[in-house]
């Protein structure tokens, strides 16, 4: 589970973008949640909040294109 | 031996395409290419200009600024991704083009958006060994011929204009307020060549560079994964930044002014963001010029001396990110008019 300052982040871009929450496997892209600009902000969040370094090789949208891909990247990463 | 930014110019061609005449075309609204990119028009070249055309202008502005005659020139450096040809390059055409250039080395950089820093570079290096005293560097483009003009490629075509910058690199400074350059970092990564590609003409395309099938299938057009180029952009830029700020004895924060490629607005936001600077301190002209892409950060460059922004003993730093991935900075100081 993503923390609640995560979460926070999120819903906060949903009401900017003037959305639903997205489901876990809705795309955050897609339904205008995050654009190229909060991306990156979510990008530098995660790392803070969930104490992980996102390698170069793994800084690809589609890492972070829903809430269970970006848990299930998280999870993987704080085990390796 | 030091080596100096004496003098800089830029060129734009006349015709100003706006977001209200690019939209339809693009199937996408006026107000959604701002939102998107920061971008309200961009210039786009004329049939009969080419980018050499844009680059002479340019470089002969570069020229009166340090007070040189063209046959003072020894190198020449030109950085493009829409040359005149295929074949020759363009700092040949460009030698040619400007009045009194001697027969000098005229050597082409493809290195994208990242060209102000390449050719800073390689023009340093040129002087500090003693092959050049004055080194004339520019970037140029008229990519908007090379655009696909339908709603495919809207995201890409949105972002791109057409114009030329150029520095003359000296072992002296010039009359006016130049820069004494103190550091310049360069790198790349080939493993993201394809994420900012255009795919044809070019000898990785089976047995023909230019197959019939290549304008329907639009390999010849600019393809871009933007985000994933936003991502590794804003990280290399503040890496760049902070590297090189380090290893010269100051802070990414008394930076007194950012001259950044001009991708589009989004990315020079969460640059300074991520660096802890003032976004006052970030020179944009990303709104009027779009993304001229090897122009780009020449065309900063010069506004930011134009606009009094680096007076003497101010820090400058340039940083570029474009296709390759090829990225870096340049850490350059300002002089008084009289270039102490």
């Amino acid at each position: 589970m993503l923390n609640q300052v995560v979460m926070s982040f999120l819903s906060q871009a949903a009401r900017e973008a003037r959305t639903e929450m997205p489901g876990s496997h809705e795309s955050l892209f897609e339904t205008g949640v995050l654009d190229s600009f909060s991306l990156v902000e979510f990008v530098a969040l995660l790392e803070r909040e969930c104490h992980i370094t996102v390698r170069d090789a793994d800084l690809r949208p589609e890492n972070f294109d829903t809430i269970a891909k970006v848990e299930a990247y998280v999870r993987r990463t704080a085990e390796a | 031996m030091n080596c100096y930014i004496a003098g800089t110019g830029v060129f734009l061609p006349a015709r100003v395409v706006t977001n209200a005449e690019l939209a339809p075309l693009l199937g996408v609204t006026p107000e959604l290419i701002e939102d998107r990119s920061g971008i309200r028009e961009r210039r786009w070249a004329a049939a009969e200009q080419s980018a050499s055309d844009l680059a002479a202008s340019a470089l002969g502005s570069a020229l009166v600024d340090a007070g040189l005659e063209a046959h003072e020139l020894d190198y020449l450096i030109g950085c493009t991704l829409s040359p005149d040809y295929q074949v020759p390059g363009i700092a040949p055409i460009v030698q040619r083009k400007v009045a009194g250039c001697r027969p000098v080395p005229a050597v082409d950089l493809r290195v994208g958006c990242a060209a102000i820093l390449y050719g800073l570079q390689l023009a340093r290096g040129l002087i500090e060994s003693g092959a050049a005293r004055r080194v004339g560097c520019f970037g140029a483009e008229a990519q908007s011929k090379g655009l696909d003009l339908s709603a495919r490629s809207a995201e890409v075509t949105m972002l791109f204009g057409d114009g030329a910058g150029a520095m003359i690199v000296s072992g002296a400074p010039g009359p006016a307020r130049g820069l004494e350059v103190i550091d310049v970092l360069i790198a790349s990564d080939g493993a993201y060549a394809e994420e900012l590609v255009v795919r044809a003409p070019g000898s990785a395309n089976g047995q023909h560079w230019l197959a019939p099938d290549v304008l329907s299938s639009g390999r010849c057009y600019p393809s871009m994964n933007g985000r994933s180029v936003i991502l590794h952009a804003v990280r290399k830029l503040a890496e760049a930044a902070e590297e090189i700020t380090s290893r010269n004895g100051i802070a990414a924060q008394e930076v007194d002014v950012i001259v950044p490629h001009q991708a589009n607005a989004n990315l020079l936001r969460s640059l300074a963001a991520r660096l802890s600077v003032p976004a006052a301190r970030v020179i944009v002209n990303v709104d009027r010029y779009g993304n001229t892409s090897g122009a780009s950060a020449f065309l900063a460059l010069d506004r930011a001396r134009a606009e009094g922004r680096v007076r003497a003993g101010a820090w400058v730093l340039i940083l570029a990110f474009g296709a390759g991935f090829t990225w870096g900075a340049a850490l350059c100081r300002g002089l008084d008019g009289e270039g102490g």
